[in-house]
């Protein structure tokens, strides 16, 4: 039976999102998300919205249904860069994950629409504060060893995550972070240590779990799918790679770092038992993951070595249509954000980076580096593909503008620049500054462009006077806003500090109504794009491609792979 | 020659003492420890750390020791074959030196079993008669392949034989198991860098021995042209290719880097590459070991075959 409204048990906030997507406040898009965060199935999300549930997700599971058609056995290739596995709560980078993510299951997934289902947690509600998560753990779940997952499990890894010697950065997460207060401990430096709060955790019984908050977020669920969160056995000693029990389908054959990753089929525990996988029916024998830079899985994938590739580049884009196989496009909030130094000379002077700003036409420069998807920035963070975005008035290039503002400034001859660029994620960000210093040019801003190996950039990224820096998927604006603009956030790389942006930022992340916030936001956004901190030239999409006889493969907007589904024909 | 052996090895260990002890000095700063930790935690994370979760991160690593307290156990580790751990690849670096110097020496052998010959008869067929049409051909097909430089070569290369004719792979990475054809366009790239430049070596060299006082008297004397050649002008001619190509093996050895890296192709250059970009320390001292030892044992096979080729050469 369709349900035509929330049940009395949902949150109070499922009502209350309910209500608005009726009386049409709400999108029914965010009222999914928000009702799926909030611990309504995503089934009954989908329903109470209206809407058909996607493909690639089946009733109260994360993955898509099975397809009658699909054939059991196969090996999957894919072409992408093969890192080590030390340790799953320090991993910094999504391809490290993606060799895990067999392995290593999360308790909730998010899935490429954005809305968040049950993993190894079968369902959770949250207290109508939304200080207390309780999340109900799936019942005869299995590690690999034979053992029964239970939330003792859980609660060793989230003690460990928050435990400041495991360095895990999920203590920065909006979930973890109300779990931990600042104790009278000091570091070498003098600054006060975090320790997980008294009572944080409880465990319920064997398969319930508690997080006692102390702040509100809505976000806890969503939080619980970020890559490093992945739910390890507690006999986990690092590296990850030298024995890894998880509770998924495959486990780890064979690592050899820069060369490939094998993974095959889990048949027995390690106790000699049948394993049983909780998620149903897997099809693929054994997923090979092998190392090849960015620039060189296309031609990889060309020459028929692999199935499919982690990413290529825009500049490959003609190669691929070229070649025989399924081209996926993600639109994600990825960008570049070629921010100053707020407070370090010249960009003291608020009227020198609005003239940078005022010289630059980013409608031009997205073209020219994504003439195919993709979204063109405003200056600010929030990309077209938030819910909670909205356009500000357009902004247009105006030389004339910006060379009078260099004169009021003390620079009427010009003013000498130098951006530092790491092409952390592909040369396109070189092109883009390069556009930017011909635009530049014209109203008298001479721009030098620094080009540093990504790694070495990495080290000054924080630290350059200005610098183009890579930036991944959001799910949410206000949560790309907090990360690197409010004041004296760890990657606040600008040094941007104005109380009131951070009191419209505090309005719009109080704001669950995505209507009633997405105005709160864009004033947020409107603050900083007058500020002229950054420039923000675009939202890059994410190309990949696989090949013809690989069936129920979905791109996701932060390129985590997840084949469970996945089969060749 | 025992005794200038000898004194070459020790000249060996002193200088891989004090390279290594460089090599060492310089990782041991503030700076390559932080390189490594982006390299491993991403600058983000690194960026996100407190001092304390960062001193923490250099206790698990190992880096937090005394600087002599890590160079001694490194080296008592190297005496008894333990280079350490990988940072990047995260394996014992014996373990990983090993497999990339099977690859490189799997790469080396054929492109000195078909550099070798080419080159030498190339050489000999020019140096023979100094000016004529041979001599001129020769000379500028040695000119041309040695200028272009090796990752044109292997564009030029691939796109022919891979993109074009489809005869071999584009790619050198082994994803499918090993496969020889993969490793011929690596090999051709480097046999047509290397083989022009020893055809020009030897051409030179047999030139001037033709035309020695030696090698006028035999022909003047009535000898057949073929016995002066290979009884008279061939071994004196050797003397200096002998020399060049010895110095090769160190050449290919960490030389390659462009090529290995172009074709994907896992070997010891590749690996050294990596180690540099990631601030692989015991990956990096381990390879500079391996090439110092490799420069010195070419440079002593050249010392040695040099006074068998020559008896008139002594070392004292």
């Amino acid at each position: 039976m369709i349900p035509r409204k929330p049940r009395d048990s949902d949150h109070p906030k499922v009502h209350e999102a309910f209500r608005l997507m009726k009386s049409g406040r709400m999108d029914r898009r965010e009222f999914i998300r928000v009702a799926a965060l909030l611990g309504t199935s995503a089934t009954a999300a989908y329903a109470l919205a209206g809407l058909p549930e996607p493909a690639f997700a089946a009733g109260n599971m994360p993955f898509p249904a099975d397809d009658p058609k699909a054939k059991a056995g196969g090996i999957l290739k894919i072409a992408m860069e093969v890192q080590k596995m030390e340790d799953p709560a320090t991993y910094s980078w999504v391809p490290m994950s993606n060799q895990t993510r067999h392995t290593l299951e999360y308790l909730v997934m998010t899935g490429p629409d954005n809305v968040t289902r049950p993993m190894l947690a079968e369902s959770w509600t949250a207290a109508e504060d939304l200080k207390t998560w309780t999340f109900n753990l799936c019942k005869g779940v299995m590690w690999h060893n034979g053992e029964e997952f239970t939330a003792d499990h859980v609660k060793w890894n989230v003690e460990r995550w928050l435990d400041p010697k495991t360095a895990s950065s999920n203590v920065g997460l909006s979930v973890f972070s109300a779990m931990v207060d600042v104790t009278d401990e000091k570091d070498a430096k003098g600054k006060p240590i975090k320790r997980m709060s008294k009572g944080a955790i409880e465990v319920v019984d064997k398969h319930t779990i508690r997080f006692h908050l102390n702040k509100p977020v809505l976000s806890a669920p969503e939080d619980c799918y970020n890559y490093p969160t992945a739910i390890a056995h507690p006999s986990f000693k690092p590296p990850l790679s030298d024995n890894i029990i998880g509770t998924g389908p495959f486990e780890l054959a064979m690592l050899k770092v820069g060369d490939r990753c094998i993974l095959k089929r889990v048949a027995k525990t390690k106790d000699g038992k049948d394993f049983n996988y909780w998620g149903g029916k897997v099809y693929l024998d054994e997923i090979h993951y092998y190392n090849f830079e960015t620039s060189n899985q296309l031609p990889a994938f060309a020459s028929g070595d692999v199935d499919g590739v982690y990413q290529f580049s825009v500049e490959q884009l003609d190669l691929a249509k070229s070649l025989p196989g399924a081209i996926h496009i993600a639109r994600t909030a990825q960008t570049i954000a070629c921010r100053m130094q707020v407070d370090q000379k010249p960009f003291t002077d608020k009227r020198v980076r609005q003239a940078v700003l005022k010289s630059v036409d980013n409608e031009a420069v997205k073209k020219l580096v994504y003439p195919e998807g993709g979204d063109v920035g405003e200056d600010h963070h929030v990309a077209p593909v938030h819910p909670d975005f909205a356009s500000l008035p357009p902004i247009k290039r105006d030389v004339a503008a910006a060379k009078q503002l260099l004169k009021e400034a003390g620079y009427e001859n010009g003013i000498e620049l130098t951006i530092d660029v790491g092409n952390t994620d592909g040369t396109e960000q070189q092109t883009a500054c390069e556009a930017m210093r011909d635009q530049m040019k014209e109203a008298g801003i001479t721009l030098k462009i620094n080009i540093l190996p990504s790694a070495k950039f990495w080290e000054i990224w924080d630290k350059t006077l200005f610098g183009c820096t890579a930036w991944t998927h959001r799910p949410l604006g206000t949560m790309a806003m907090s990360l690197a603009y409010r004041t004296g956030v760890p990657w606040n790389e600008s040094h941007y500090a104005n109380p009131e942006f951070d009191k419209a930022l505090d309005a719009a992340e109080a704001t669950l109504e995505v209507n009633e916030r997405k105005p709160k936001l864009m004033k947020a956004a409107k603050i900083l794009q007058d500020d002229a901190v950054m420039i923000m030239p675009y939202f890059r999409p994410i190309y990949t491609i696989v090949g013809k006889s690989v069936q129920g493969y979905d791109g996701h907007p932060t390129q985590y792979h997840q084949f469970n589904k996945v089969w060749k024909a | 020659m025992l005794k200038l052996i000898g004194n070459r090895l020790l000249q060996m260990l002193l200088i891989m003492a004090v390279v290594s002890l460089v090599i060492f000095a310089i990782f041991d700063s503030d700076k390559f420890k932080k390189q490594i930790a982006v390299a491993e935690l991403g600058g983000f994370a690194v960026s996100a750390l407190s001092d304390q979760d960062y001193e923490a991160w250099l206790d698990r690593k190992g880096l937090n020791v005394p600087f002599y307290d890590r160079y001694l156990k490194w080296v008592g580790g190297v005496v008894t074959g333990d280079f350490g751990r990988s940072f990047e690849k995260a394996e014992p670096v014996s373990r990983l030196l090993g497999e990339r110097l099977i690859n490189t020496g799997v790469l080396a052998f054929w492109v000195f079993a078909l550099m070798v010959p080419i080159s030498l008869t190339l050489g000999i067929v020019a140096g023979m008669r100094e000016g004529a049409l041979q001599d001129r051909a020769v000379s500028f097909v040695a000119v041309l392949t040695t200028s272009l430089p090796e990752i044109a070569t292997a564009i030029v290369l691939t796109v022919i034989f891979a993109l074009g004719l489809q005869w071999v792979p584009a790619n050198s990475a082994m994803v499918n198991g090993w496969d020889w054809r993969q490793l011929a366009l690596p090999v051709l790239t480097l046999v047509l860098y290397d083989c022009g430049y020893v055809t020009r070596m030897t051409r030179a060299s047999m030139a001037e021995v033709m035309t020695s006082q030696y090698i006028r008297t035999a022909v003047l004397k009535g000898l057949p042209h073929r016995r002066v050649i290979l009884r008279h002008a061939l071994r004196n001619a050797l003397i200096a290719p002998f020399t060049i190509i010895a110095l090769q093996l160190n050449w290919i050895l960490s030389g390659v880097v462009v090529v290995e890296v172009f074709f994907q192709y896992a070997g010891f250059g590749k690996l050294l590459l990596d180690a540099a970009l990631f601030g692989d320390v015991y990956v990096i001292q381990a390879a500079t070991l391996v090439a110092v030892f490799v420069a010195v044992v070419s440079q002593i096979i050249s010392d040695v075959g040099y006074t068998f080729l020559n008896p008139r050469i002594r070392f004292s």
